[in-house]
């Protein structure tokens, strides 16, 4: 009953357009002090300060200022000139470096949405003059950003990590195989509609222009192989790394590059701070949530009426699917992860899913949520730049989506896919 | 009269969280090569953890200043323009109700943690450290008064910041884009 309670009040409270970090500690307050009595709301702020200060976290505001500092230094030019003189040559070509740049991109500013406005202010113009239909550019600007959440460095990931108590740096290898083949698919997708409807090449390749392009874009590519590196080679830990891509982005940024605009940097970082703080601060409500849903036995009561009804963990992957689908239509990607992963985590350990494979199929489920509206702003940006209609372009980004959730799929039921990169390093 | 306190407090916030974010960084990378070297930094995870805090509270008022928290405005802003209204006031009531709570009780765990210190920073009293939580809920209340009257408006319109940060940011990439072509 209390449960229904619950549930109810935050729905009613999201309904009317309370923060949901603001209405997750309002139940967690009312039912303390319910619970309890309102002398024991004292756990209230140790709580909410306990859970701001979850140690992998701090990698959080560290990726998003080293995007911010790379930002300042032309990466989005730079990478689209490397990329479109790598595979521009392809029918289809300016789909194929959407896709590219994205995969390197990478949720590099912690904003989705500043992200996406990045690389579709861009690319979305050159793809209406070069002949692509506006509803196509704005379907995979906006799919390929989304599946940049599962390429690391990845928020999302990070926070699951740190809810779940899973290796950040686990999450982040087993996230680069199916970040690929998602790439990959997209970038077959693309030559097919390319073939349909008659989509222009770019330039023939020419070795001295890739070369070019690459002298001037080599040190942006540094970035991820910094990070990567580091972790892979066991040298450094997520949050590690994230300092270190901090430190190669101010020199990169304004030793080499000398390209650092101090105003367009002090404007990034706000924008990262606040990015960092919304997401941190839904952590600390839930920490207090996750203390009184511990005291009544919630995720501990939710694994037995799950286990009720079955113990095969290929089903209940199924019903987290579902669940975590229709979550996605109508919550950021953040609050989903913090609403849903402390509640089925028990669930997950008792029927043998390995928490590194279900972070990837969280992150994946959370990829196809940003494209699904009513809530999609990654979608909603595309769709702005273009000055496309957000249904037309959903016919077709539907086959965008596709791609997504065949990953999906592949990611559920044959976790060596995740894995194997894991077990390869790790084990 | 709101709004040059309104700008006072959005350079507040902005200085002092980027204050934040630039020596975590600082540490973090310090402690990498400390770490190289063979040499230990004992204090390092633990002052660490306390700027992330100290960076979550002063960063969650400016994101209130500016209306940015993870809310679900679309059936909100469906709904007709009287209902929005009472809504909008019941929303803020609950808002304001929360943070005088967390303020109050913030207070009071203070004077509980009297003559306690960090455990590798012994200068460093515990109540200095969790004093955030009450100043971090009062800069709360202050930056969401201050954003009330355009929070009002938006209300009215029938429009949201999430929409507004959208339209920003598209027009800040095209101004960039065309500015390095």
């Amino acid at each position: 009953m209390t449960v229904i309670i619950g549930i109810i009040l935050l729905f009613a409270m999201v309904i009317i357009n309370v923060p949901i970090a603001i209405a997750l500690g309002i139940i967690a307050t009312i039912g303390i002090g319910a619970s309890h009595g309102i002398a024991n709301l004292v756990n209230l702020p140790l709580s909410m300060f306990e859970g701001a200060t979850k140690f992998p976290l701090l990698a959080i505001p560290l990726f998003i200022l080293a995007g911010a500092l790379m930002n300042t230094s032309s990466i989005s030019r730079r990478l689209i000139t490397f990329i479109s003189a790598l595979i521009g040559f392809v029918r289809g070509g300016l789909a194929m470096v959407n896709v590219g740049v994205s995969m390197f991109f990478a949720e590099i500013s912690g904003s989705a949405v500043a992200d996406v406005a990045a690389i579709g202010s861009v690319l979305i113009p050159a793809m209406k003059k070069r002949g692509y239909s506006k509803e196509f550019a704005a379907a995979i600007t906006s799919s390929s950003a989304s599946l940049a959440i599962i390429i690391p460095p990845s928020i999302a990931m990070i926070l699951y990590g740190a809810l779940s108590d899973t290796s950040v740096v686990k999450l982040f290898v087993a996230g680069i195989v199916p970040g690929v083949l998602g790439g990959f698919s997209m970038m077959a997708l693309s030559y097919w509609f390319a073939i349909r409807y008659g989509f222009a090449r770019e330039d023939a390749f020419d070795l001295r222009r890739l070369w070019k392009a690459f002298k001037e874009a080599w040190l942006t590519l540094l970035l991820p192989v910094i990070i990567l590196g580091g972790i892979f080679g066991g040298i450094v830990t997520a949050t590690e790394a994230a300092g270190l891509a901090v430190l190669a982005a101010l020199v990169i940024s304004g030793v080499i590059y000398r390209e650092l605009d101090l105003r367009h940097l002090r404007k990034a970082m706000v924008e990262g701070i606040m990015q960092t703080a919304i997401v941190m601060l839904l952590v600390a409500t839930s920490a207090v949530l996750g203390l009184y849903l511990t005291e009544i036995q919630l995720p501990q009561n939710f694994a037995k009426q799950i286990m009720l009804l079955t113990d095969n963990k290929w089903v209940v992957l199924a019903l987290l699917n579902v669940m975590l689908l229709i979550l996605g239509m109508f919550l950021h990607g953040a609050a989903a992860i913090i609403l849903v992963v402390p509640i089925v985590m028990p669930l997950i350990k008792q029927v043998g899913i390995d928490p590194i494979h279900f972070g990837i199929v969280v992150t994946l489920n959370l990829a196809v949520g940003q494209q699904t509206p009513p809530v999609a702003s990654v979608l909603i940006t595309s769709c702005s730049i273009a000055k496309a209609d957000i249904w037309a372009v959903t016919k077709t980004n539907v086959y965008f989506i596709g791609v997504l959730l065949a990953v999906l799929m592949l990611v559920t039921y044959l976790p060596a896919i995740p894995l194997t990169l894991v077990d390869l390093f790790y084990n | 009269m709101l709004k040059p306190l309104y700008r006072g407090l959005e350079v507040l916030l902005e200085t002092v969280s980027m204050a934040l974010l630039v020596s975590l960084a600082v540490i973090v990378v310090w402690a990498v090569a400390y770490r190289q070297l063979g040499i230990t930094m004992a204090w390092y995870d633990e002052v660490a953890s306390v700027l992330l805090a100290y960076l979550t509270y002063y960063g969650a008022a400016l994101a209130a200043l500016k209306r940015a928290h993870l809310g679900f405005p679309g059936l909100f802003n469906a709904m007709p323009l009287n209902t929005r209204k009472v809504l909008f006031v019941t929303s803020e009531v609950l808002v304001y109700g929360f943070f005088v709570t967390l303020a109050w009780f913030g207070y009071v765990v203070l004077e509980v943690m009297h003559g306690e210190t960090l455990v590798t920073v012994r200068w460093a009293s515990l109540a200095m450290v969790h004093s955030i939580i009450p100043i971090g809920a009062v800069l709360f209340i202050l930056a969401e008064t201050l954003s009330l009257p355009e929070a009002w408006q938006r209300v009215v319109q029938g429009t949201d910041a999430e929409a507004e940060e959208i339209e920003r940011a598209i027009r800040e990439a095209t101004e960039e884009a065309e500015g390095r072509p």
